[in-house]
């Protein structure tokens, strides 16, 4: 072995043994860790749960963060004694409401969001693919192509067509059993994408189809989307092309997010997906992430309340995005409306994102997350990966039944729009 | 026989220069990492054996910023290279300890969070808008303009991809007074305004010295906006940029220069007949603490034909009413009242005080302003000191360093042309083609207090165990 792969190897399996000693607490908590709204407590409980597939048994903080607002101030009316077996509480939702189209089904409310190869790593990338496949979920490609790595687990990969159109083809299309249209995004809603040029490697460019370290940029908007019918087209474009696969629509959280929803519907979306201004992955200006769109806990009622009152709320799934950090986010989105989440982020954390936001410094995410250096994307294993997210899931999924138990409820599904199950704290 | 040339277009698209002007002082480490010393020698000597003294494997820092890069490495880390990564508490918990600096918590005042007097360092200092990855790490909403999230457009929009974008988004002001119905008899008198490219002015500083005073000018003139100032020896080169603040000691002094634009405390003298006949061709704008009987104050001054209002509030965006109110409430009730007596195209507001990021600047905006002036901000961009609370007016605790004003202009510039681009994101994701068009339009904004109420309806109160 020469001297690079020792380096690699000891600083992957020193950066492995952290993360399973720092929930600990032994060494007490991390000064400089966390934020408001990922505190320490919630990272490092994250990578409890990432480690055990277990809720934490220290008094870690697993369930809200610190942000003073949103789902940081809504609690549950009762989350004491199960009322029916946890055992038998079912998670899962449908993804397709219509008539017509494939049914799919999905065992937890909870599908992988989009990170586009190029903003994280390959190995990333395959963790994230690996995990969907072994929970029965979804992940998506995000807007970077979809690489050969990920064919094989292209039944649990959803293919995102945004405004640049990297990376769509017809085989890619072709291979998704859903398709994503990413009309905005929650972290930079309105700007398109960026993929500054440090990024854009070999590999990259190909990938994309463009060139070796130049700064790529999605625009924004589809610029043969400017009406309902126009998206219209689009959704039966892709349908012609793939006839199997559902159509989820992503959008940010504007003022008339609830019009936004419906035309999604009528322009015969299967699944309108909302993506809060607080969340997102990608690297975007400070000015957008806390200032465009409003977060995701309130375009939930807003969408859900608008599609109960035009009747169409059973043949649509509502997803929501954005600063899901927890079960009890999850639980608590599906209370105020949703039918399920998109996490992105949690996986991040769970494979050892520190929520530094260095994503787009120098040579990318220290830990090989949102990074194309070939060293650092070394570190993550997909295997190991793939195994973390998966406890993540695990763990998550017992708080989510303990809290559908704790209600009486028997699948999560009875949970949607139950706004009278959540209290709110001053 | 004659050849058709094309004559290149005289158009040009507004852009402000900016270019590297580092910081002179030295700034504080953000983050203060440190090590166990003991422990740290006992892990090397520990790896020496582990891999068998192979030095470039033992020696192999966990830190990709060259933290740990000395001749010392850990024993003397690079403290400044520091971004706070963690991954050096990953690797070595027991070992490494990473946390923000006590200088750097101790950066600003009630009301300048560390974090904000770091945002303009580094606007001014590089030009760049701050970019991180991993979402938004802050509070919920909040107080002020923290509570306000400005719309988006999801599909139909005018303007294309921002900063980026080949379309052009205007983000010029007119300052003066509005007719309402054209003149026939006035034709030759066009109404006097003045344009400014950028809706955001300097507004007169708590404090200074000759350094400011030149930077502040020579940025004005190079980016084609005005600087506010009560001392009128100051930036005499740039007189045609400055803004005087009138008294009634003042007045003659200000008739000789001519200034294109006036202001006066409206709560002190009512000198705007005086100025107006003695300076007809300048445009007389009233300054106005904002308190709770601005609405009708500003109406008044409004009907007596001022051509513009600055509504101020204190250094920390707070109004001057028995229980002070954010600058974004008490702005919004005076333009409304405006609105309300059919006077507020007539006139201009500016709004001051406590404008501290780009993000205030679209947001006064939203509130009723035309533009904004700024304060506190340039001195924080020039690298002043903070000696305690800079709340008030008269006991402000800021302290300017010398500087060269070449420097400082840059600085400036720098700032205006991050602020720039960061209206021009908000108004591009808005599909806004002019920053005019902004101007009280609440509809494109969200109000956290408002949002609230209508999303979490029905969820009962309780309180926490």
């Amino acid at each position: 072995m020469g001297n690079q792969e020792l380096i690699v190897e000891k600083h992957s399996e020193r950066i492995h043994h952290g993360l399973e000693v720092l929930p600990s607490l032994r060494h007490g908590l991390p000064a400089g860790l966390g934020n408001k709204r990922w505190t320490a407590e919630l990272i490092l409980a994250t990578y409890e749960m990432a480690l055990t597939g277990d809720l934490p048994k220290n008094d870690l903080e697993y369930k809200i963060g610190d942000s003073g607002g949103g789902f940081d101030v809504l609690g549950w009316k009762n989350d004491a004694f199960a009322k029916v077996d946890q055992e038998t509480v079912d998670l899962s939702i449908s993804l397709n409401k219509r008539g017509e189209g494939r049914k799919i089904e999905i065992p937890l409310p909870i599908y992988g969001g989009g990170m586009s190869f190029g903003s994280i790593s390959l190995n990333f990338m395959l963790a994230r693919a690996r995990a969907a496949k072994k929970i029965g979920t979804y992940t998506s490609t995000g807007e970077g192509g979809y690489p050969d790595a990920i064919v094989p687990y292209r039944d649990n990969v959803i293919t995102q067509v945004a405004t640049g159109m990297f990376g769509v083809r017809e085989e890619t299309i072709q291979y998704a059993p859903i398709v994503e249209f990413k009309y905005a995004q929650g972290a930079k809603p309105g700007l398109g994408g960026h993929l500054l040029a440090d990024k854009v490697t070999s590999e990259v460019a190909k990938m994309r189809e463009s060139s070796m370290f130049t700064s790529l940029y999605s625009p924004f908007p589809f610029h043969s989307v400017y009406s309902v019918e126009d998206h219209k087209k689009h959704v039966d474009w892709i349908k012609t092309v793939n006839p199997r696969a559902l159509v989820s629509v992503k959008v940010s959280t504007p003022t008339d997010v609830d019009m936004v929803a419906i035309g999604s519907y009528y322009a015969g979306a299967n699944i309108i997906h909302i993506d809060g201004g607080y969340g997102g992955t990608g690297a975007a200006p400070e000015i957008a992430k806390k200032n465009i769109a409003m977060p995701v806990e309130y375009a939930i009622p807003k969408v859900h309340d608008y599609l109960v009152s035009e009747g169409v709320r059973d043949d649509i799934v509502l997803i929501a995005s954005g600063g899901i950090r927890t079960a009890d986010d999850i639980a608590k989105s599906i209370a105020l409306g949703a039918d399920g989440c998109v996490v992105a982020t949690a996986e991040a954390v769970a494979v050892g994102c520190t929520h530094c936001g260095n994503c787009e410094r120098g040579r990318g995410c220290q830990v090989g997350i949102t990074t194309t250096d070939p060293e650092l994307s070394q570190f993550i294993e997909p295997e190991w990966g793939e195994e973390r997210i998966v406890n993540l899931y695990t763990a998550w999924t017992k708080r989510l039944r303990s809290i559908l138990a704790g209600f009486g409820l028997k699948s999560v599904r009875d949970l949607r729009g139950r706004k009278d199950l959540l209290v709110r704290y001053k | 026989m004659e050849t058709e040339t094309i004559k290149p277009s005289k158009y040009e698209r507004f852009r402000i220069e900016t270019k590297p002007a580092p910081h002179v002082y030295q700034i504080p480490n953000k983050f203060d990492v440190s090590a166990r010393k003991v422990r740290l020698a006992a892990m090397l000597v520990h790896e020496a054996f582990e891999f068998k003294l192979n030095k470039e494997v033992v020696l192999s820092r966990p830190c990709i910023y060259g933290v740990f890069g000395g001749r010392l490495g850990g024993f003397k880390p690079l403290k400044h290279k520091c971004v706070g990564c963690m991954r050096c508490v990953q690797e070595y918990p027991h070992i490494m300890t990473v946390k923000q600096s006590d200088e750097y918590k101790r950066l600003g005042d009630s009301f300048w969070t560390p974090e904000a007097v770091f945002t303009i360092w580094n606007e001014a200092s590089t030009g760049k808008i701050p970019v991180k990855g991993m979402g938004y790490k802050g509070a919920f909403g909040g107080e002020g303009f923290d509570g306000i999230w400005t719309d988006m457009s999801e599909i139909v929009r005018p303007t294309r991809d921002g900063v980026y974008g080949r379309e052009y988004i205007s983000t010029c002001v007119d300052i003066g007074r509005k007719p309402t119905k054209v003149d026939f008899s006035k034709l030759d008198q066009p109404p006097s305004t003045v344009k400014v490219p950028v809706p955001i002015i300097f507004d007169e500083l708590p404090t200074g010295n000759r350094g400011v005073w030149a930077a502040v000018g020579t940025a004005a003139e190079k980016l084609g906006t005005m600087f506010v100032s009560r001392d009128q020896t100051r930036g005499d080169s740039h007189r045609e940029r400055m803004v005087p603040i009138v008294d009634e000691n003042s007045i003659y002094e200000t008739i000789e220069k001519k200034p294109a634009v006036v202001e006066y405390d409206a709560e002190e003298s009512d000198l705007f007949e005086k100025l107006a006949r003695r300076l007809p061709s300048s445009i007389v704008i009233a300054r106005i603490p904002l308190r709770e009987d601005t609405g009708m104050v500003v109406c008044k001054l409004a009907r007596e034909g001022v051509h513009g209002l600055h509504l101020y509030a204190d250094y920390h965006g707070q109004d001057y009413s028995k229980d002070p109110l954010h600058l974004s409430a008490s702005l919004k009730e005076a333009h409304q009242q405006l609105v309300k007596e059919g006077l507020r195209d007539q006139v201009t507001i500016i709004a001051s005080g406590g404008i501290t990021l780009a993000e205030h600047v679209p947001k006064a905006i939203i509130c009723g302003a035309d533009l904004v002036g700024i304060d506190t901000t340039v001195l924080v961009a020039l690298q002043a000191e903070f000696l305690g609370e800079t709340r008030d007016r008269e006991s402000y605790k800021l302290r300017p360093r010398r500087i060269d004003p070449g420097w400082g202009a840059q600085r400036l510039v720098n700032l205006f042309g991050v602020w720039h681009d960061q209206l021009i994101e908000i108004l591009s994701a808005m599909g806004m083609r002019d920053v005019r068009r902004l101007r009280g339009d609440i509809g494109r904004s969200m109000m956290d207090t408002e949002l609230r109420e209508q999303s979490f309806k029905g969820i009962a109160w309780a309180t926490k165990n």
